[in-house]
Protein backbone atom coordinates (compact mmCIF):
# COMPACT_ATOMS: atom_id res chain seq x y z
CA UNK A 1 0.00 0.00 0.00
CA UNK A 2 2.40 2.22 0.81
CA UNK A 3 4.22 1.69 -1.92
CA UNK A 4 1.52 2.18 -4.30
CA UNK A 5 1.06 5.44 -2.58
CA UNK A 6 4.92 6.05 -3.08
CA UNK A 7 4.20 5.40 -6.72
CA UNK A 8 1.45 7.59 -7.19
CA UNK A 9 3.82 10.28 -5.42
CA UNK A 10 6.25 10.05 -8.25
CA UNK A 11 3.60 10.26 -10.88
CA UNK A 12 1.77 13.43 -9.60
CA UNK A 13 5.27 14.82 -9.36
CA UNK A 14 6.30 13.86 -12.56
CA UNK A 15 2.94 15.10 -13.54
CA UNK A 16 3.37 18.38 -11.72
CA UNK A 17 6.85 18.82 -13.12
CA UNK A 18 5.60 18.33 -16.60
CA UNK A 19 2.79 20.98 -16.46
CA UNK A 20 5.37 23.45 -14.20
CA UNK A 21 7.92 23.42 -17.45
CA UNK A 22 4.96 23.62 -19.52
CA UNK A 23 3.36 26.53 -18.12
CA UNK A 24 7.41 28.06 -18.03
CA UNK A 25 7.74 27.52 -21.94
CA UNK A 26 4.20 29.24 -22.49
CA UNK A 27 5.19 32.13 -20.30
CA UNK A 28 8.89 32.60 -21.69
CA UNK A 29 7.03 32.68 -25.20
CA UNK A 30 4.77 35.25 -24.01
CA UNK A 31 7.31 36.79 -22.44
CA UNK A 32 9.56 36.57 -26.01
CA UNK A 33 6.94 37.90 -28.02
CA UNK A 34 6.53 40.61 -25.64
CA UNK A 35 9.28 42.24 -26.03
CA UNK A 36 9.63 41.90 -29.89
CA UNK A 37 6.61 44.32 -29.37
CA UNK A 38 8.53 46.36 -27.27
CA UNK A 39 11.83 46.36 -30.02
CA UNK A 40 9.54 47.03 -32.74
CA UNK A 41 7.89 50.06 -30.50
CA UNK A 42 11.17 51.33 -29.87
CA UNK A 43 11.95 50.72 -33.47
CA UNK A 44 9.12 52.45 -34.96
CA UNK A 45 9.45 55.24 -32.71
CA UNK A 46 12.88 56.44 -33.73
CA UNK A 47 11.55 55.74 -37.44
CA UNK A 48 8.52 58.38 -37.09
CA UNK A 49 11.00 60.87 -34.70
CA UNK A 50 13.22 61.00 -38.20
CA UNK A 51 10.81 61.70 -40.26
CA UNK A 52 9.05 64.10 -38.57
CA UNK A 53 12.35 65.85 -38.06
CA UNK A 54 13.23 66.04 -41.91
CA UNK A 55 9.52 66.99 -42.67
CA UNK A 56 9.81 70.09 -39.59
CA UNK A 57 13.12 70.83 -41.34
CA UNK A 58 11.41 71.28 -44.81
CA UNK A 59 8.71 72.74 -43.16
CA UNK A 60 10.76 75.55 -42.20
CA UNK A 61 12.89 76.19 -45.41
CA UNK A 62 9.26 76.81 -47.14
CA UNK A 63 8.48 78.83 -44.47
CA UNK A 64 11.53 81.00 -45.07
CA UNK A 65 11.26 81.11 -48.66
CA UNK A 66 7.87 82.05 -48.52
CA UNK A 67 8.41 84.66 -45.96
CA UNK A 68 11.12 86.35 -48.93
CA UNK A 69 8.29 86.18 -51.62
CA UNK A 70 5.70 87.88 -49.50
CA UNK A 71 8.28 90.93 -48.69
CA UNK A 72 8.93 90.88 -52.76
CA UNK A 73 5.57 90.66 -53.67
CA UNK A 74 4.78 93.35 -51.26
CA UNK A 75 7.64 95.15 -52.13
CA UNK A 76 6.54 94.73 -56.14
CA UNK A 77 2.58 96.27 -55.06
CA UNK A 78 4.17 98.53 -52.98
CA UNK A 79 5.73 100.42 -55.92
CA UNK A 80 3.93 100.39 -59.03
CA UNK A 81 5.66 102.63 -60.82
CA UNK A 82 8.36 100.57 -61.43
CA UNK A 83 6.26 98.40 -63.84
CA UNK A 84 4.93 101.55 -65.41
CA UNK B 1 -11.87 46.78 -34.73
CA UNK B 2 -12.48 49.27 -36.98
CA UNK B 3 -14.16 48.30 -40.33
CA UNK B 4 -12.62 49.66 -43.84
CA UNK B 5 -14.77 52.17 -45.29
CA UNK B 6 -14.81 52.78 -48.82
CA UNK B 7 -14.14 56.37 -49.42
CA UNK B 8 -16.02 58.36 -51.55
CA UNK B 9 -14.64 60.10 -54.55
CA UNK B 10 -16.34 62.90 -54.57
CA UNK B 11 -14.59 64.34 -51.39
CA UNK B 12 -12.33 66.85 -51.60
CA UNK B 13 -8.65 66.34 -50.46
CA UNK B 14 -9.24 68.38 -47.34
CA UNK B 15 -11.87 65.97 -46.46
CA UNK B 16 -9.88 62.90 -47.22
CA UNK B 17 -7.22 64.27 -44.75
CA UNK B 18 -9.64 65.01 -42.32
CA UNK B 19 -10.81 61.11 -42.58
CA UNK B 20 -7.70 59.49 -42.45
CA UNK B 21 -6.93 61.70 -39.15
CA UNK B 22 -10.03 60.67 -37.44
CA UNK B 23 -8.92 57.16 -38.27
CA UNK B 24 -5.37 57.48 -36.74
CA UNK B 25 -7.19 59.05 -33.48
CA UNK B 26 -9.20 56.33 -33.28
CA UNK B 27 -7.08 53.83 -33.25
CA UNK B 28 -4.79 55.37 -30.89
CA UNK B 29 -7.73 55.89 -28.96
CA UNK B 30 -8.75 52.07 -28.96
CA UNK B 31 -5.54 51.12 -28.23
CA UNK B 32 -5.70 53.20 -25.12
CA UNK B 33 -8.51 51.51 -24.13
CA UNK B 34 -6.79 48.35 -24.41
CA UNK B 35 -4.64 48.90 -21.38
CA UNK B 36 -7.40 49.12 -18.82
CA UNK B 37 -9.21 46.08 -20.17
CA UNK B 38 -6.03 43.64 -19.52
CA UNK B 39 -5.39 45.21 -16.14
CA UNK B 40 -8.78 44.22 -15.13
CA UNK B 41 -8.32 40.62 -16.80
CA UNK B 42 -5.48 40.21 -15.16
CA UNK B 43 -7.16 40.89 -11.75
CA UNK B 44 -10.26 38.73 -12.48
CA UNK B 45 -7.85 36.18 -13.43
CA UNK B 46 -6.01 36.57 -10.12
CA UNK B 47 -8.86 36.49 -8.04
CA UNK B 48 -10.63 33.61 -9.84
CA UNK B 49 -7.51 31.36 -9.63
CA UNK B 50 -7.17 31.69 -5.71
CA UNK B 51 -10.81 31.24 -4.80
CA UNK B 52 -11.81 28.93 -7.33
CA UNK B 53 -11.31 25.29 -6.35
CA UNK B 54 -11.10 24.47 -10.59
CA UNK B 55 -6.94 26.03 -10.72
CA UNK B 56 -6.15 23.78 -13.68
CA UNK B 57 -9.44 25.14 -15.75
CA UNK B 58 -8.46 28.50 -14.69
CA UNK B 59 -4.97 28.31 -15.66
CA UNK B 60 -5.84 27.25 -19.30
CA UNK B 61 -8.25 29.80 -19.76
CA UNK B 62 -5.80 32.36 -18.25
CA UNK B 63 -3.45 31.14 -20.82
CA UNK B 64 -6.00 31.30 -23.79
CA UNK B 65 -6.82 35.24 -22.82
CA UNK B 66 -2.65 36.01 -22.76
CA UNK B 67 -2.11 34.42 -25.90
CA UNK B 68 -5.65 36.78 -27.28
CA UNK B 69 -4.88 39.79 -25.54
CA UNK B 70 -1.22 39.73 -27.07
CA UNK B 71 -2.48 38.99 -30.64
CA UNK B 72 -5.01 41.83 -30.04
CA UNK B 73 -2.85 44.58 -28.57
CA UNK B 74 -0.13 43.45 -31.97
CA UNK B 75 -3.29 44.35 -34.14
CA UNK B 76 -4.38 47.45 -32.84
CA UNK B 77 -0.46 48.52 -32.66
CA UNK B 78 -0.19 47.60 -36.35
CA UNK B 79 -3.28 49.89 -37.09
CA UNK B 80 -2.06 52.64 -35.25
CA UNK B 81 1.67 51.84 -37.16
CA UNK B 82 -0.55 51.77 -40.80
CA UNK B 83 -2.26 55.14 -40.45
CA UNK B 84 0.30 57.26 -38.60
CA UNK B 85 2.67 56.12 -41.98
CA UNK B 86 0.13 56.79 -44.36
CA UNK B 87 -0.92 60.11 -42.22
CA UNK B 88 3.00 61.31 -42.79
CA UNK B 89 2.95 60.05 -46.11
CA UNK B 90 -0.35 62.12 -46.95
CA UNK B 91 1.64 65.18 -44.99
CA UNK B 92 4.88 64.78 -46.64
CA UNK B 93 3.01 64.72 -50.09
CA UNK B 94 1.66 67.88 -49.19
CA UNK B 95 5.14 69.44 -48.75
CA UNK B 96 5.86 68.79 -51.91
CA UNK B 97 3.66 70.11 -53.30
CA UNK B 98 3.39 73.18 -51.26
CA UNK B 99 7.49 73.29 -52.30
CA UNK B 100 6.72 72.91 -55.90
CA UNK B 101 3.93 75.92 -55.58
CA UNK B 102 6.71 78.15 -53.71
CA UNK B 103 9.60 77.51 -56.44
CA UNK B 104 6.82 78.35 -59.19
CA UNK B 105 5.98 81.65 -57.62
CA UNK B 106 10.09 82.47 -57.29
CA UNK B 107 10.01 81.69 -60.94
CA UNK B 108 7.73 84.45 -61.64
CA UNK B 109 8.70 86.82 -59.04
CA UNK B 110 12.50 86.40 -61.11
CA UNK B 111 11.25 86.93 -64.19
CA UNK B 112 9.15 89.78 -63.38
CA UNK B 113 12.49 91.01 -61.98
CA UNK B 114 14.19 90.20 -65.17
CA UNK B 115 11.53 92.03 -67.36
CA UNK B 116 11.96 95.19 -65.05
CA UNK B 117 15.40 95.10 -65.23
CA UNK B 118 15.45 94.95 -68.83
CA UNK B 119 12.89 97.48 -69.20
CA UNK B 120 15.03 99.94 -67.31
CA UNK B 121 18.75 99.60 -69.25
CA UNK B 122 15.95 99.94 -72.42
CA UNK B 123 14.81 103.30 -71.46
CA UNK B 124 18.31 104.17 -69.81
CA UNK B 125 19.73 103.19 -73.81
CA UNK B 126 17.28 105.07 -75.26
CA UNK B 127 18.08 108.42 -73.10
CA UNK B 128 21.92 108.16 -73.16
CA UNK B 129 24.34 108.11 -75.81
CA UNK B 130 26.92 106.02 -74.22
CA UNK B 131 30.43 105.45 -76.01
CA UNK B 132 31.25 102.02 -77.71
CA UNK B 133 34.68 101.61 -77.94
CA UNK B 134 36.89 99.09 -80.39
CA UNK B 135 40.24 98.10 -80.51
CA UNK B 136 43.19 100.65 -81.29
CA UNK B 137 46.64 99.52 -81.34
CA UNK B 138 48.36 102.67 -79.63
CA UNK B 139 51.96 103.50 -79.63
CA UNK B 140 53.81 105.10 -76.58
CA UNK B 141 54.03 108.41 -75.87
CA UNK B 142 57.94 108.18 -76.56
CA UNK B 143 57.67 107.01 -80.10
CA UNK B 144 55.12 109.54 -81.27
CA UNK B 145 57.10 112.68 -79.16
CA UNK B 146 60.10 111.66 -81.41
CA UNK B 147 58.16 111.36 -84.78
CA UNK B 148 56.34 114.75 -84.08
CA UNK B 149 59.61 116.53 -83.26
CA UNK B 150 60.91 115.37 -86.27
CA UNK B 151 61.54 118.24 -89.05
CA UNK B 152 60.67 115.78 -91.89
CA UNK B 153 57.34 114.27 -90.40
CA UNK B 154 54.96 114.29 -92.74
CA UNK B 155 51.21 115.06 -91.54
CA UNK B 156 49.09 112.60 -93.46
CA UNK B 157 48.45 108.90 -93.42
CA UNK B 158 51.97 108.48 -94.05
CA UNK B 159 52.50 108.51 -89.83
CA UNK B 160 50.92 106.96 -87.04
CA UNK B 161 50.19 109.08 -84.19
CA UNK B 162 50.52 108.26 -80.92
CA UNK B 163 47.02 108.76 -78.60
CA UNK B 164 45.74 106.93 -75.98
CA UNK B 165 41.82 107.95 -76.10
CA UNK B 166 39.82 105.46 -78.02
CA UNK B 167 37.84 106.93 -80.91
CA UNK B 168 33.93 105.97 -80.19
CA UNK B 169 31.57 105.60 -83.06
CA UNK B 170 28.44 105.44 -83.52
CA UNK B 171 26.00 103.40 -81.30
CA UNK B 172 24.33 101.78 -84.19
CA UNK B 173 26.94 100.20 -85.55
CA UNK B 174 28.50 97.23 -84.05
CA UNK B 175 31.31 97.54 -81.56
CA UNK B 176 33.41 94.26 -82.05
CA UNK B 177 34.93 94.46 -85.93
CA UNK B 178 37.91 92.29 -87.18
CA UNK B 179 41.52 94.24 -87.12
CA UNK B 180 41.46 93.89 -91.41
CA UNK B 181 38.25 96.56 -91.22
CA UNK B 182 39.64 99.11 -89.27
CA UNK B 183 42.93 99.41 -91.48
CA UNK B 184 40.80 99.05 -94.20
CA UNK B 185 38.06 101.51 -92.57
CA UNK B 186 41.26 103.77 -91.99
CA UNK B 187 42.93 104.02 -95.39
CA UNK B 188 39.46 104.32 -97.12
CA UNK B 189 38.77 106.97 -94.63
CA UNK B 190 42.61 108.82 -95.38
CA UNK B 191 42.49 108.02 -99.05
CA UNK B 192 39.72 110.85 -98.95
CA UNK B 193 41.03 113.57 -96.49
CA UNK B 194 43.82 116.26 -98.04
CA UNK B 195 46.92 115.75 -96.50
CA UNK B 196 47.22 118.11 -93.17
CA UNK B 197 49.71 119.17 -90.32
CA UNK B 198 51.16 117.02 -87.73
CA UNK B 199 49.12 117.03 -84.91
CA UNK B 200 49.69 117.32 -81.26
CA UNK B 201 50.19 115.08 -78.66
CA UNK B 202 46.61 115.87 -77.36
CA UNK B 203 44.69 115.29 -80.53
CA UNK B 204 42.91 112.01 -80.75
CA UNK B 205 44.00 109.91 -84.02
CA UNK B 206 44.13 106.14 -84.22
CA UNK B 207 47.39 104.92 -85.96
CA UNK B 208 47.62 104.37 -89.67
CA UNK B 209 48.31 101.06 -90.39
CA UNK B 210 47.73 99.32 -93.35
CA UNK B 211 47.73 95.07 -94.04
CA UNK B 212 50.53 95.71 -96.19
CA UNK B 213 52.71 96.79 -92.93
CA UNK B 214 51.59 94.37 -91.05
CA UNK B 215 52.86 91.33 -94.00
CA UNK B 216 55.86 93.68 -93.99
CA UNK B 217 56.26 92.93 -90.13
CA UNK B 218 55.22 89.76 -90.30
CA UNK B 219 58.04 89.01 -92.86
CA UNK B 220 60.20 90.64 -90.71
CA UNK B 221 59.48 88.75 -87.49
CA UNK B 222 59.54 84.95 -89.19
CA UNK B 223 62.59 85.27 -91.75
CA UNK B 224 64.75 88.31 -90.87
CA UNK B 225 64.86 91.95 -90.81
CA UNK B 226 66.42 92.12 -94.08
CA UNK B 227 63.14 92.08 -96.10
CA UNK B 228 62.08 95.22 -94.04
CA UNK B 229 64.95 96.98 -95.00
CA UNK B 230 65.05 95.58 -98.47
CA UNK B 231 61.54 97.13 -99.51
CA UNK B 232 62.58 100.19 -98.26
CA UNK B 233 65.52 100.03 -99.82
CA UNK B 234 63.83 99.17 -102.78
CA UNK B 235 61.40 102.07 -102.17
CA UNK B 236 63.95 104.15 -102.21
CA UNK B 237 66.16 102.98 -105.10
CA UNK B 238 62.20 102.87 -107.10
CA UNK B 239 60.20 106.00 -106.73
CA UNK B 240 57.91 104.26 -108.83
CA UNK B 241 57.21 101.60 -106.26
CA UNK B 242 53.66 101.24 -105.39
CA UNK B 243 54.18 100.24 -102.56
CA UNK B 244 52.29 102.39 -99.37
CA UNK B 245 54.41 102.78 -96.71
CA UNK B 246 53.10 103.81 -93.47
CA UNK B 247 55.69 104.00 -91.04
CA UNK B 248 55.86 103.07 -87.34
CA UNK B 249 59.63 104.33 -87.09
CA UNK B 250 60.61 100.86 -87.49
CA UNK B 251 64.17 100.84 -88.26
CA UNK B 252 66.51 98.30 -90.02
CA UNK B 253 67.68 96.16 -86.81
CA UNK B 254 71.03 94.64 -88.95
CA UNK B 255 71.85 98.75 -89.93
CA UNK B 256 71.23 100.77 -86.85
CA UNK B 257 71.83 103.96 -88.89
CA UNK B 258 69.50 104.48 -91.42
CA UNK B 259 69.82 107.26 -94.06
CA UNK B 260 66.34 108.88 -95.33
CA UNK B 261 64.82 107.39 -98.02
CA UNK B 262 62.33 108.21 -100.47
CA UNK B 263 58.83 106.34 -101.01
CA UNK B 264 56.06 106.92 -102.79
CA UNK B 265 52.95 107.17 -101.09
CA UNK B 266 50.22 105.07 -101.86
CA UNK B 267 47.28 107.93 -101.71
CA UNK B 268 49.54 109.91 -103.61
CA UNK B 269 51.24 108.10 -106.46
CA UNK B 270 52.81 111.29 -108.06
CA UNK B 271 54.49 112.60 -105.44
CA UNK B 272 57.63 111.43 -104.05
CA UNK B 273 58.47 111.81 -99.67
CA UNK B 274 61.35 112.42 -97.74
CA UNK B 275 61.19 110.63 -94.27
CA UNK B 276 63.58 109.66 -91.77
CA UNK B 277 62.75 106.52 -90.07
CA UNK B 278 62.52 107.21 -86.44
CA UNK B 279 64.23 104.68 -83.74
CA UNK B 280 63.01 101.63 -83.39
CA UNK B 281 61.73 100.86 -79.73
CA UNK B 282 61.40 97.16 -78.42
CA UNK B 283 57.95 97.67 -76.49
CA UNK B 284 56.34 98.86 -79.65
CA UNK B 285 57.48 96.11 -81.82
CA UNK B 286 56.71 93.39 -79.02
CA UNK B 287 53.45 95.12 -79.01
CA UNK B 288 52.90 94.75 -82.52
CA UNK B 289 54.22 91.07 -83.08
CA UNK B 290 52.56 89.99 -80.29
CA UNK B 291 49.15 91.30 -81.61
CA UNK B 292 50.24 90.35 -85.37
CA UNK B 293 50.79 87.16 -84.88
CA UNK B 294 47.24 86.07 -85.28
CA UNK B 295 46.98 87.51 -88.83
CA UNK B 296 50.26 85.33 -90.35
CA UNK B 297 48.45 83.26 -91.95
CA UNK B 298 46.32 85.32 -93.81
CA UNK B 299 48.44 86.41 -96.92
CA UNK B 300 51.47 86.57 -98.71
CA UNK B 301 53.38 89.58 -98.24
CA UNK B 302 53.06 92.12 -100.53
CA UNK B 303 55.95 93.29 -102.71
Amino acid sequence: MSRAGGITNAVNVGIAVQADWENREFISNISLNVRRLFEFLLQFEATTKSKLAALNEKLDILERRLEVLEVQVSTATTNPSVFT
Amino acid sequence: MQQWRPENPAMTSDEVSMERSKGFVMALQELKNLRPQLYSAAEYCENSYLHNEQKQMVLDNLKDYAVQALVNAVDHLGTVAYKLTDLFEQQTLDVSTVGLKISCLNQKILTCQKYTDKEGIRQQRMFTNTARYHKHYILPNSVSRRMQSSPQLQTDVNLIHVQAKPRPHSSGSPASKTLSWHLASETNSASDRAPHAVPSTGNVKAPKITAEVFHLLNAEDTAAPMPLSTHLQSASSNPTSSLGLHSFGIRDPVEPSKPLITFRSFDNPGRLQIYRPPVRSKSLLSAFFAKNKSLKPRKAPVL
